[in-house]
């Protein structure tokens, strides 16, 4: 009897980078395989293949013995591929029957209305399969998050699928929610549905999955059947053997002056009771997995999303609801995670973009803006950082590499010398060489006594880079670790929001 | 926190049926005819050819676009109708302007579909070009309808009133369209959400599409009622009346941004927007303060839908773990 | 993840650079006014008069006011909004200031006082129309183009409402003499329309280019999010434009009010057309982050162009107003090409 799905050698190149090296694994009917991994390990990529958003650059598939290679998402869908993605794909503004069918209406003999009773029916009977309690005539914006999976669910059944993906389903479930989710997940393997779970909640892994394929660095890293696994064998396959980069030395240890005291802050949905402080002259790194509220943080600091409860300092001055400017104003500086999209304004040239936030000291003859001057201190700070170019006035940032692009908007920050500078995701999409700028400008910073607090994906540049590496999961901190105590997998154990893994720092 | 953004949702929802029991009030106060039914009636009667526009404005709301040409469109078919196609028997007439104005609604469909240029500027456009062939067509002069047109006013299908029941084909016909075919359905998920409605396979350029021949469809049939009403045209006719359709639909809750709202609030926007004007008519107002009074309600109308939306953006935000205590 | 660039197959090459070219030409800064040169050259068989010196003045006086209105524009359509009100606030401007400075009963009427406070009095009623506008859009999160057109209708319909308390007739006469010399007196040959329209130009141009507040237009344009991000107040931004645009809408006012010779509630009433298509014609887009005056000077002109060589054509009103409906749906399609084309480059 052939296997569900086979997958055997998948390798996918874009622009000449290889993302996914000849990825193999498979699953019997009936079976939930679990996919695990780093930010970055390649699990989003191997899934767009299954499901028909790009194509391999080599590899075979097999549903069932016959080959598979859809074309696009439909072919994915038609070949009974269903995709429960994280972003869920429903029309909070309809029903759930009107959503179930909101593709394929039946209609009523030859008139082009709706048949009521028969959609009603069959979604009873769907919703019945996914324990969902609700009437069919219920609008989904009614249903929580957990609740609207179930109706994701009931539309891939009602579709015939024969394979269903799930895409981090948990994050936003209570706890009994989370319960009914695996109860549906072994209905579902009893009746011969595959399922693919990829979730960073490893223990939720180990309770729904039958098998676990972990990925790194676009590689299958290890596997096997969950009942002969264990967390620790797990993770010791994620995070592998480190790839040794060079990180500058550091000469200054961390001054005991506090610049940032955060003390309790909470937003419902997004962060419970976080507390921590960093010093002058420290580089704190903030480890967590994609989705654990890293970010969120980054940004409640900064004044960009509101917080409920719970305080922010500034060298010992409270910043009472922030907005970016009292955030900038207090000395703090942010570069995003979406440089693109946020840092940049991609049309704008170089110098334009460089001294956006630092305007004010741009003023020459009769209060306007001197562009010599903006020129001027354009190029310094690009030479600084071995831009590129020289040509800062003429050169448009949407021509820029990545790297360069990201120098670009550091520039910006660093014209403010900023008290506390928050790093998301520094290093994502550059080179190499850009890669080093920044680890030599992150110890710069605190060199001249600035606090940092870099959030980072990948484990060995907060090691490389921090003082002090604190963890987060679902918007709760969860361990704190001392140089001295740096380890690679407890970070990531800690990181995973797996109990009993706090560590005491100093 | 929540709970109060909940409250303050519930009040900007009801915000319109609230305004209505007090207008009945304060003009009825001010002055017993306004309480009378046949001056319900008449309002009822008056509001007809807005109701009937502001249909079709709710299907392009629906879908988050805008038709600012549809009272150009009923200028247009009414000077065509009145300068070229007199001798036809009215049924005839009407079909004529129903084509006429659909074709009209298929090219704004057309340009915002297969040319990606915002609905806005596109009618826009085509406001000024079809108010200028009008004009040109018209010379500027008043048109006046013949007889077999003008008769329809009096005329009773089953006991009703022409311009009523006209206005209630159309709201029946669009609001089985919009609630009971899978159109009619689509067209919500598109404005609710037009990413997900790609991804889900729906075809969303033609939606769009057949939404502004619609629009089109109503100009023509409402401004047909609206001829048979007061008998002649100027080149004022339909000037601005977009407003008042748009005007009414966002009152009964249709929302500027897509996806929300319905044609039995729009019919209330449309009746609540003739009893002010009625109101203010017997109550002896300055009839120059008309505009000004529409304009306010507009205002009104669009300031709760967008504090409406900001409210409802805040509510569906992403959450990273769950929002109740475990 | 490095960025390599794809190989691509090598078409002829002179083809690419005639391609290249025709896309540089598109995109480039004079785009409009070589388009205007062609378009005189190209209609001059069919009337030459449109270079005497007689029609030149007439296109010169005509386009002040519409210029400096198209200036205010220009930076609410760089933010990415746009403002349809502007012709109620000049119809609503000049009832206003002439009822200040009419002989009859004019509040500041037979005093020195007359004509300044005519002015200050329809650049508040400019300052307070944008500012119901731009804290519309900003506070009450309504579309641009909603709430102009609501102010638009509100406005214009105050105005003939406001007349009706200020004289008898339509329209508000008996201006004082001393106000018509701005739209006629003239200093060394330059009419003081031209002057008052250059300064304004001028001072639109260093504000745009050589300010805090320009860079923080253009940022809020392109890309609000990075621009918040950077510490940009970008709600105030955009109050400010639309403040700009209404105070411009009211200089404007005093232009037409000054020709005049009298505060008519449907003055500049038709331009609306003429402001929007002028603007989006220049070259600013109506995506937002782009634009600049002399774009928008050259865009008036061309429209300018047209407007009177089909006058003197002897084409109808209507013809007109149908072919400016084109042009302007013309502009936004290039606008909607422009703006992808710029997109994948």
């Amino acid at each position: 009897m052939a296997k569900l799905l086979e997958v055997e050698g998948l390798t996918k190149s874009f622009f000449g980078v290889t993302v996914l090296h000849e990825v193999t694994f498979s699953l019997d009917r009936g079976e939930a395989l679990g996919l695990v991994g780093e930010n970055g390990s390649g699990k989003s990529t191997s899934m767009n293949i299954l499901g028909g958003v790009h194509q391999p650059s080599a590899g075979i598939m097999r549903l069932e013995g016959t080959d598979y290679a859809p074309a696009n998402p439909r072919a994915a869908m038609e070949a009974g591929i269903a995709f429960i993605h994280q972003e869920l794909n429903l029309f909070p503004n309809l029903t759930i029957e009107e959503n179930l069918f909101i593709d394929a209406f039946p209609r009523r003999s030859i008139l082009p209305l709706i048949d009521r009773a028969q959609i009603r029916r069959r979604s009873e009977e769907l919703l019945a399969q996914v324990d969902l309690a609700h009437k069919p005539s219920t609008s989904v914006s009614r249903l929580s998050q957990g609740e609207r999976q179930l109706v994701e669910i009931a539309k891939a059944l009602s579709r015939n699928a024969r394979l269903i993906i799930f895409d981090e389903p948990t994050t936003s479930l209570t706890r009994p929610e989370v319960e009914r989710l695996f109860a549906i997940i072994d209905r579902l393997k009893a009746r011969g549905i595959g399922i693919i779970y990829i979730s960073h909640a490893l223990e939720d892994v180990m309770t729904v999955c039958d098998h676990v394929t972990v990925l790194r660095d676009g590689h299958v890293a290890g596997g096997g059947r969950t009942s002969e696994l264990d967390l620790q064998k797990i993770i010791s396959m994620m995070v592998g053997r480190s790839i040794d980069a060079i990180y500058p030395e550091r000469t200054v240890k961390p001054r005991p002056d506090v610049v940032l005291e955060v003390t309790g802050l909470s937003q419902p949905g997004v962060a419970e009771n976080i507390t921590f402080k960093i010093h002058a002259g420290e580089v704190v790194g903030l480890a967590g997995l994609m989705g654990a509220g890293r970010s969120e943080l980054a940004r409640m600091l900064f004044g960009l999303d509101p917080f409920l409860h719970g305080t922010i300092t500034i060298d010992g001055k409270e910043l009472v609801k922030p907005t970016p400017q009292k955030a900038m104003e207090a000395g703090i500086a942010f570069l995003t995670e979406d440089r693109r999209g946020e840092g940049l304004v991609m049309d704008f040239s170089i110098s334009d973009n460089m001294v956006l936030a630092s305007l004010e000291d741009m003023a020459g003859a009769l209060g306007l803006l001197d562009t010599g001057r903006i020129a001027k201190a354009a190029r310094e700070m690009g030479a600084s950082m071995h831009l590129s170019t020289t040509q800062v006035d003429e050169t448009l940032v949407k021509h820029l590499s990545g790297g360069n692009q990201q120098k670009v908007v550091i520039g910006k920050w660093l014209r403010r010398a900023p008290k506390l500078f928050i790093l998301d995701e520094p290093t994502r999409g550059i080179d190499v060489g850009a890669k080093q700028e920044v680890y030599r400008i992150i110890n710069r910073l605190v060199e001249d006594g600035s606090a940092v607090l870099l959030i980072s994906s990948e484990i060995e540049e907060l090691i490389g880079l921090s003082d002090r590496i604190l963890t987060i999961t679902r918007g709760e901190l969860t361990g704190e670790f001392a140089r001295r105590d740096f380890d690679r997998e407890a970070i990531m154990t800690a990181a995973t929001g797996l109990a009993g893994s706090r560590e005491a720092a100093e | 926190m929540k709970a109060s953004n909940r409250a303050v949702l519930m009040v900007l929802q009801n915000a319109p049926y609230v305004l209505f029991v007090v207008l009945l009030i304060v003009f009825g106060l001010m002055s017993d005819r306004f309480l009378a039914f046949n001056n319900f009636r008449n309002i009822i009667i008056q509001a007809a050819p807005i109701a009937i526009l502001a249909i079709g404005m709710t299907f392009v709301l629906l879908i988050g676009h805008i038709d600012l040409s549809i009272g150009a469109s009923m200028y247009l078919t009414a000077s065509v109708l009145a300068i070229y196609l007199t001798g036809l028997p009215w049924p005839l007439g009407l079909l004529a302007v129903i084509v006429m104005a659909g074709v009209i609604g298929a090219i704004n469909g057309a340009v915002v579909t297969r040319l990606g240029v915002a609905s806005f500027i596109v009618t826009l456009a085509t406001l000024f070009v079809l108010r200028g062939i009008a004009m040109w067509l018209s010379n500027t002069r008043t048109l006046m309808f013949p007889d077999p047109i003008t008769d329809l006013n009096r005329t009773y299908f089953l006991g009703i009133p022409s311009a009523i029941t006209a206005f209630i084909l159309v709201f029946a016909v669009s609001w089985l369209v919009l609630h009971q075919t899978p159109f009619g359905r689509q067209v919500y998920a598109v404005g609710g959400d037009p990413e997900a409605a790609r991804k889900a396979g729906l075809p969303v350029q033609r939606i769009v599409f057949i939404c502004f021949v619609i629009a089109g469809i109503c100009a023509g049939i409402g401004g047909f009622v609206s001829i048979t009403q007061i008998g002649a045209v100027g080149p004022k006719y339909g000037d601005q009346i977009e407003f008042s359709a748009i005007a009414a639909a966002v009152l009964g809750g249709v929302s500027l941004f897509g996806g929300r709202g319905s044609v039995v609030g729009t019919v209330f926007g449309a009746i609540l927007i003739r009893t002010v004007q009625n109101g203010l008519n017997i109550i002896n107002a300055d009839p120059y303060i008309y505009p000004l009074v529409t304009a306010a309600i507009i205002f009104i109308a669009v300031a709760i839908d967008g504090l409406r939306t900001r409210i409802i953006e805040r509510l569906e935000r992403r959450t990273i773990r769950p929002l109740e205590a475990q | 993840m490095a960025m390599a660039p794809p190989t691509e197959s090598v078409g002829t090459s002179r083809e690419r650079s005639a391609a290249l070219r025709l896309g540089r030409l598109l995109l480039s800064e004079y785009f409009v006014l070589v388009l205007c040169v062609v378009y005189v050259a190209a209609i001059y068989p069919f009337v030459p008069e449109i270079v005497s010196r007689e029609v030149a003045g007439n296109i010169l006086s005509d386009m002040m006011p519409l210029l400096v209105v198209a200036i205010g524009q220009t930076f609410v359509l760089i933010i990415a909004g746009i403002d349809l009100s502007v012709t109620a606030i000049i119809s609503m401007s000049a009832v206003v200031g002439a009822s200040v400075m009419t002989g009859t009963n004019g509040y500041l009427g037979n005093s020195a006082f007359a004509v300044p406070g005519a002015i200050i009095a329809m650049l508040a009623v400019g300052f307070m129309v944008g500012a119901i506008n731009g804290l519309g859009v900003v506070k009450l999160n309504m579309p641009s183009f909603i709430v102009t057109l609501a102010t638009r209708m509100f406005f214009a319909g105050a105005a003939i409402w406001y007349v009706t308390f200020h004289s008898t007739s339509s329209s508000i006469a008996n201006l004082p003499q001393g106000f018509s010399v701005f739209a006629t007196g003239s200093i060394a040959g330059i009419p003081y329309t031209v002057i008052v329209a250059g300064l304004i130009g001028v001072g639109a141009h260093l504000l745009l280019s050589r300010t805090r507040f320009g860079r923080w237009v253009y940022a809020v344009g392109a890309n609000p999010n990075a621009a918040r991000i950077s510490g940009i107040p970008v709600g105030r931004t955009i109050i400010l434009t639309f403040l700009i645009s209404g105070l411009c809408a009211s200089v404007a006012s005093t232009m037409y009010v000054s020709r005049m010779q009298t505060g008519s509630p449907i003055t500049g009433e038709n331009i609306l057309l003429d402001v929007i298509g002028a603007v989006v014609i220049g070259g600013t887009s109506l995506f937002g982050g782009k634009g600049k005056i002399i774009w928008t000077v050259f865009g008036v002109l061309f429209l300018l162009l047209i407007d009177t060589s089909m006058k003197l054509l002897g084409a109808s009103l209507f013809a007109i107003y149908m072919i400016k409906g084109s042009v302007i749906l013309a502009a936004a399609v290039v606008d909607t090409l422009r703006h992808r084309l710029l997109v994948k480059r």
